[in-house]
């Protein structure tokens, strides 16, 4: 006997299911304008301290030993542009295994996973919205920050903007994998925090990783969101890069499509796994 | 004549009962806490990597030939920029910790459609709030010692000063900083937006308190603001009791101010659960999220 669905998934219905997430996920953004606000503000907070240790550190507003490992005496530039790039990881991080973990709590999960939509789509769903507002708030943080601590990139944005692509959506993969962890494991805020806290770390988000001991080195260079923000960087304020640039722009496609192979895997594995166990709406 | 009916309890309330419920929370919090297993890589892995993003910063800040950190040293004084470090960010982990724990404590009962139904047993409503300090700071101790362990054997960061100053100064925060968390999770239940208000308390801490500088250093108009602030007593007099040598004579300026400040905030925040109950009752908006 075969049995017939009343769905009728398409590409056009996967583009529908999008957008209701995304719209739903804007709503429930703004429904809560001081969360908006704070995420402005958050980053600035962040590397204030930093700020004002760089000042312990420099003579004349000019940090030498930063120069000597980077490239520039900026180090606020050079932070910036990592805290920029940060809030986009923390994005994709948060917006895939905590909008999980947020599903879990309020009970609506396994209501969700019999739609007849790809649990995929679900998860990349759930960034769209988040990914809108990081643009609007980094955007608004990066003129403020600029005003306070100063902001100057001698290079090309354009060029930095294109290297940074390959880079994000190389993140889904790292994504894919950890909101699989997450359905595992039903606690998101540690695995989240710890995870995307290493890793922006030893990317070097806010120093450059020849600085970092040797043998922390060889981890950095295994991230390839390591050469993402040396690229970057390199191209918007002309630092030292690790790599020539090319060579990290190509470290950088190969890895994009290895890491979403291997994130996809790793989810549908884990998910398939869950459903067996019947843990699914558990938290 | 007219009678007058007086509906009956089952709750017998007395102190015997208060000191029941608080126990009880107490359990259910140890419960929930040991239930989700990450709480293990979070007390081994929290103490090492927040402070290690500021201490590698530092370090690149210092440069590969050490130039910067002979301005450091000079402007700080202090020639272990690592302990100084340490002391700064742990402090702020601590405050971060109960604002999420303690000042969540009531706001999350919200959310799990709870804390009515609680609100309407027969119990001392301030032991929900008192029943979430004692796992937490339990847990605090445990990662204040996992930091310290950490960094002495990763680092070899060594104690110059008496450990006994050392506990002395953080018994003195603790009236400060759980207070500031009792108010705080009063309000959160009433504004709702709690994690704006975590970031807003924990980024004041973050700015103004010295926590990887010297408050030295600040524009004048912040070094005012941070002596309002009581982390600012309690970094600068755990870095002087862990690297000066600082007895209690040496610490008083910085112990009494964190006593006063304390005292302070336990009142304001006892009040404002006070306040936040009649109000809620009188709303009835206690189960609204």
């Amino acid at each position: 006997m075969q049995l017939t669905t009343l769905s009728q998934p398409s590409l056009t219905t996967h583009l529908r299911a999008l957008f209701v997430i995304a719209r739903k996920d804007w709503k429930v953004f703004w429904r809560y304008p001081l969360n908006a606000l704070s995420s402005v503000f958050q980053p600035i907070i962040w590397i204030t301290p930093v700020y004002f240790m760089g000042k312990a550190f420099s003579t004349n507003g000019q940090a030498a030993g930063f120069a000597a490992y980077s490239g520039t005496g900026d180090y606020m530039s050079y932070i910036l542009l990592g805290t920029v790039l940060t809030n986009f990881i923390m994005t994709v991080f948060w917006g895939m295994g905590y909008a999980l973990k947020n599903d879990m709590d309020s009970g609506v999960l396994e209501s969700n996973w019999l739609t007849p939509i790809p649990r995929l789509l679900i998860l990349v769903g759930r960034t769209l919205t988040s990914i809108l507002t990081t643009t609007i708030t980094s955007a608004t943080m990066l003129i403020l920050a600029g005003l306070l601590f100063g902001f100057r990139p001698t290079g090309s944005t354009f060029a930095a903007i294109l290297t940074a692509v390959p880079m994000l959506v190389g993140l889904y993969g790292f994504g894919f994998a950890f909101a699989g962890v997450v359905l595992l494991m039903r606690e998101a805020n540690t695995l989240v925090d710890v995870g995307s806290f290493l890793v922006q770390g030893f990317s070097g988000t806010n120093f450059p990783v020849q600085s970092l001991p040797y043998w922390l080195i060889p981890i950095s260079l295994m991230l390839p969101l390591t050469y993402g923000l040396d690229a970057v960087r390199g191209f918007l304020l002309k630092t030292n890069t690790l790599l020539p640039i090319p060579a990290e722009i190509a470290i950088l496609l190969f890895s994009m499509f290895v890491m979403l192979w291997i994130g996809a895997q790793v989810f549908h594995r884990v998910e398939r796994r869950v459903r067996t166990l019947g843990t699914l709406g558990q938290h | 004549m007219e009678t007058t009916f007086i509906p009956r309890s089952l709750g017998q309330p007395g102190l015997l009962s208060d000191v029941r419920a608080f126990l009880a929370v107490v359990r259910r919090e140890w419960i929930i806490f040991t239930r989700y297993p990450s709480w293990i890589i979070a007390l081994f892995i929290w103490p090492l990597i927040f402070p290690m993003m500021y201490i590698l910063t530092a370090r690149a800040l210092s440069g590969p030939d050490g130039s910067g950190l002979a301005v450091f040293i000079a402007t700080t004084g202090a020639t272990d920029y690592i302990g100084y470090i340490i002391v700064g960010t742990t402090v702020w982990m601590w405050q971060n910790i109960v604002l999420w724990d303690v000042g969540f404590a009531l706001r999350n009962e919200q959310m799990r459609g709870t804390l009515e139904s609680n609100w309407l047993t027969p119990t001392w409503r301030f032991s929900y709030l008192l029943g979430q300090t004692g796992p937490q700071i339990v847990t605090m101790a445990m990662f204040i010692g996992v930091t310290a362990l950490e960094f002495g054997l990763l680092f070899g960061i060594r104690l110059n000063g008496s450990p006994w100053m050392l506990g002395l100064m953080m018994l003195a925060a603790i009236p400060a900083i759980y207070g500031l968390g009792f108010a705080f999770a009063s309000l959160v239940i009433t504004v709702k937006e709690a994690n704006a208000f975590v970031f807003l308390i924990r980024g004041m801490v973050m700015i103004f308190c010295g926590i990887t500088f010297p408050v030295a250093i600040l524009p004048a108009w912040m070094q005012t603001f941070a002596k309002w602030l009581p982390q600012t007593y309690l970094i600068h007099g755990m870095r002087a009791a862990a690297f000066a040598k600082a007895g209690v004579k040496e610490l008083l300026p910085d112990l009494i101010p964190l006593l006063s400040f304390g005292a302070f905030w336990l009142a304001v925040g006892y009040f404002t659960f006070l306040w936040m109950e009649r109000r809620a009752r009188k709303s009835g908006a206690i189960g609204q999220y």
